[in-house]
């Protein structure tokens, strides 16, 4: 495909991108803390050689390197995990799901994720002339230090804030991390891995400078190639990056231009964004056998908080949610928890969480907790109206999903009006969406479906009239499903009372007929409907069936 | 205590509220949509956050006063919830009283049939409890403005039945909403209700001609039909017959 931008002929020089590189160093070692509350010492093993310790295993002697029984006799209460590399990948994209949020783009890497950053200039405001210029908040910390000001140039002081968000985003789902922006996925995530503790923010057009500080085995170049530079004397970047880089590629092949090109901070490759397929599912492990659910709740909010983000970076809220709790010894029990409407609000999901477990009896303790959101939509945010408060819109997703969660969904709908002639089928159940739109709403005209006896007889279907205009279109309050047989008394040709449950209710007055017939291609109903007032009673709705002739209660006007 | 003072607490609580991300107090009264029914009612509606007690048969009327009662809270932009635990609720009626079906949440809770009742050994009190969970729910949420329950209490005894209903009305203060109790009360079973409308009552007051119909729409003949006019049947019917009119 041709370049729309590029002269004809010309080959195309594209911009390295701005990269917010977040390291995430020992991530197998965090990956196993952070489903461990109790931060016991623990270490990660491969091939019976501790590769990774917790501090509080290192405060104990534990060394990378030491073999598994040396570590177990130097720490009492040892915990080993194995790595696992997969484990790894998975929760590193876990993690990438959560930034979805923060950046258009994601990129899973090696122990780090790799965000688009050229859209972090959200401090930078057009006016109404569309001129660009920085946004009060940004141009108040730039008399600190100057900040580049050039056209389309995102400001330093964005490109920092997202990298706080990000960190503080990694920090709630349990990670400690390490951020740095610069300028090509290669020296970001280079700069990244060494900016320990911190965040590191490289102007653009410095990354070079940047990078020249770094030791050499922060471009991740093979061993070999390493120990030949070490031969040479050459150590760090800055070095590398002052040898002419044909030398560089005669001597060391494409990883000696690779490693000059990102040395000099040109790494022009685009970032592959990571597509999430899978819903999230986190776990928490109990440090004992729990019997009571105040533990579990505090395990449960951390799951929750996670799973939220995860969904939250996707644009999806969870419909259904599922608790799975392992049982001491073996055994789980698995929880099903409706949501009202899409949701990733966690707090929400606490309440209806919270309230299940505290009427929850188990067999057995609890050793470990899933939470995966097993159903999810789009959530779009929530349409308020002209005087809607957001606190009343948030009050009534929790009450809505603790309502679905108890008495199931079917349990609670709104009704819209549905074109049909048989009084039972006149409204369908929906879901209950005040501000939303449930479908196209049929005018109460085009639903006429009643008529007085002198228009409709010895007609099947009844389809002019407009119910609020007749009386012949009231309706009661209350319809009886079934419909309950009634027995007629008369006397002289006239209706008197009519016996209901063996019980005679005198007939004061009546209205009608309303004939309402039709589906005969289906199940064929037609009913001449009267308004009766019974004595003792009040208004019922009685219809002669003309299909048996007999007479039913089939509402009440109450 | 001095006008501006009161006005200076009211504010302080009303930031305090908005503080503690509580739902705004409704205060006052919320019209039923009957002028005859609201002029028999102190404050010329039903109070907000609390409970109002709806007296009546089955056909007397005061499903529609609640339908309407519903209707004004939904016109002022609040949402309506009516608790349905008889599932008869017929929405096309709501319709016809001019509520935006769209701003009701109707609420059903499951009705299980008489074997499985029996089969789980777990009465109707189950279902009674379950509706009048709900109800709490809706009522204390503070997303609602008013709500109406229906929820036969057979199967609960009357300490517990007043026991729950105490909780909605504790319920309906706390979010302040319009609670419509349109349920019998159990056998020595006391409503905490704030106010206690007696649609029979009103009803007779109407057939005496003390005031207009409010609820009763006019029937097109009063008294015994003449002869010849309003028959069901093309054939007379003979006093007790059985077998639904068929002669």
């Amino acid at each position: 495909m041709s370049e729309p931008f590029a002269a004809a002929g010309q080959p195309v020089i594209r911009a390295a991108p701005r990269v917010l590189a977040l390291a995430v160093p020992d991530l197998a070692l965090q990956r196993g803390l952070r489903s461990r509350p109790g931060g016991g010492p623990l270490v990660l093993c491969e091939e019976g050689q501790v590769v990774q310790a917790s501090a509080v295993a290192r405060a104990a002697g534990v060394r990378p390197g030491d073999s598994l029984v040396q570590a177990r006799a130097a720490c009492a209460g040892l915990e080993a995990l194995p790595l696992d590399r997969a484990a790894d990948h998975k929760a590193l994209q876990g993690l990438a799901e959560a930034m979805l949020v923060l950046a258009p783009a994601v990129e899973v890497g090696e122990e780090a994720l790799l965000l688009d950053a050229s859209a972090a200039a959200v401090g930078v405001s057009a006016n109404a002339a569309g001129e660009r210029r920085p946004s009060p908040f940004v141009a108040s910390v730039e008399s600190g230090r100057p900040l580049p000001q050039g056209e389309g140039c995102p400001s330093l002081e964005s490109e920092a804030r997202l990298a706080g968000r990000a960190l503080e985003m990694a920090r709630r789902l349990g990670y400690q991390a390490n951020a740095a922006v610069a300028d090509g996925k290669g020296p970001a995530r280079a700069l990244a891995r060494s900016a320990a503790g911190g965040t590191l923010v490289v102007p653009p057009g410095e990354t070079a400078r940047a990078m020249a500080a770094l030791p050499l085995e922060a471009l991740e170049l093979p061993a070999a190639a390493l120990a030949r530079l070490a031969a040479v004397g050459i150590r760090g970047v800055g070095a590398l990056q002052a040898l002419p880089p044909e030398a560089l590629v005669h001597r060391f092949g494409l990883p000696g231009a690779e490693a000059v090109r990102l040395a000099r901070g040109e790494d022009r490759r685009p970032l592959v964004p990571y597509l999430p397929e899978a819903l999230p599912e986190e776990w928490w492990d109990c440090d004992a056998a729990v019997e009571n659910a105040e533990p579990l709740l505090f395990g449960l909010r951390r799951l929750a908080e996670r799973v939220a983000a995860r969904l939250a970076g996707r644009g999806l809220g969870a419909t259904r949610l599922r608790l799975r709790l392992a049982l001491d010894p073996r055994g789980e029990e698995r929880l099903f928890f409706p949501l009202a409407r899409p949701s990733a609000a966690a707090a929400g999901w606490l309440l209806l969480l919270r309230e299940r477990l505290g009427e929850l009896r188990l067999g057995a303790p609890v050793t470990g907790l899933w939470l995966a959101a097993v159903e999810v939509a789009e959530a779009p945010p929530e349409q308020l109206a002209i005087g809607d408060r957001p606190e009343v819109a948030r009050a009534l997703e929790v009450v809505l999903s603790r309502l679905a969660a108890r008495l199931g969904e079917a349990a609670l709908f709104a009704a819209e009006p549905a074109d049909r002639h048989r009084p039972e089928a006149a409204y369908r159940a929906v879901s209950f969406r005040p501000n939303g739109r449930n479908g196209a709403r049929p005018s109460p005209s085009g639903r006429g479906h009643s008529d007085s006896a002198e228009a409709t007889r010895g007609e099947g279907v009844c389809p002019t009239a407009t119910p609020a205009a007749t009386p012949a279109g009231i309706r009661p309050t209350r319809l009886l499903d079934p419909p309950r047989p009634v027995v007629a008394e008369g006397e002289g040709g006239r209706l008197t009372a009519l016996r209901l449950d063996g019980r005679a209710f005198p007939v004061l007055c009546l209205a009608g007929p309303e004939r309402l017939a039709g589906e005969w291609w289906s199940q064929r109903f037609d009913r001449d409907y009267y308004r009766v007032r019974l004595e003792g009673l009040g208004d019922a709705w009685v219809y002669r069936d003309g299909l048996d002739g007999r007479l039913y209660l089939h509402g009440l006007f109450d | 205590m001095s006008a501006a003072s009161q006005s200076l607490i009211d504010e302080l609580r009303e930031r305090i509220r908005r503080l503690e991300r509580c739902p705004a107090r409704r205060e006052g009264f919320l019209p039923s949509g009957r002028p005859e029914v609201d002029a028999l009612l102190s404050g010329g509606g039903f109070p907000r956050g609390a409970l109002a007690h709806l007296v009546g048969g089955p056909a007397s009327g005061k499903t529609l006063l609640s339908l309407s009662t519903l209707a004004t809270a939904a016109a002022e932009g609040g949402l309506a919830a009516f608790v349905d635990g008889r599932s008869e609720l017929y929405p096309p009626a709501a319709e016809a009283v001019g509520l935006d079906l769209r701003r009701l949440l109707v609420v059903r809770p499951r009705r299980t049939s008489p074997a499985a009742r029996g089969a789980r050994g777990a009465g109707r009190g189950e279902e009674a409890l379950a509706g009048l969970w709900a109800a709490e729910a809706l009522l204390g949420s503070g997303a609602f403005a008013a709500v109406a329950v229906d929820v036969p209490l057979r199967g609960l005894v009357s300490a517990r039945a007043e026991a729950m209903l105490r909780r909605l009305a504790a319920a309906a203060e706390k979010g302040g909403a319009v609670g419509l109790w349109l349920g019998a009360s159990a056998p020595g079973c006391r409503v905490p209700a704030a106010v206690r409308l007696d649609l029979p009552g009103v009803a007779a007051g109407v057939a005496d001609g003390r005031m207009p119909s409010p609820l009763m729409a006019p029937a097109e003949r009063e008294g015994p039909l003449p002869e010849g006019e309003g028959r069901l049947f093309p054939v007379g019917v003979r006093k007790g017959s059985a077998g639904g009119g068929r002669v």
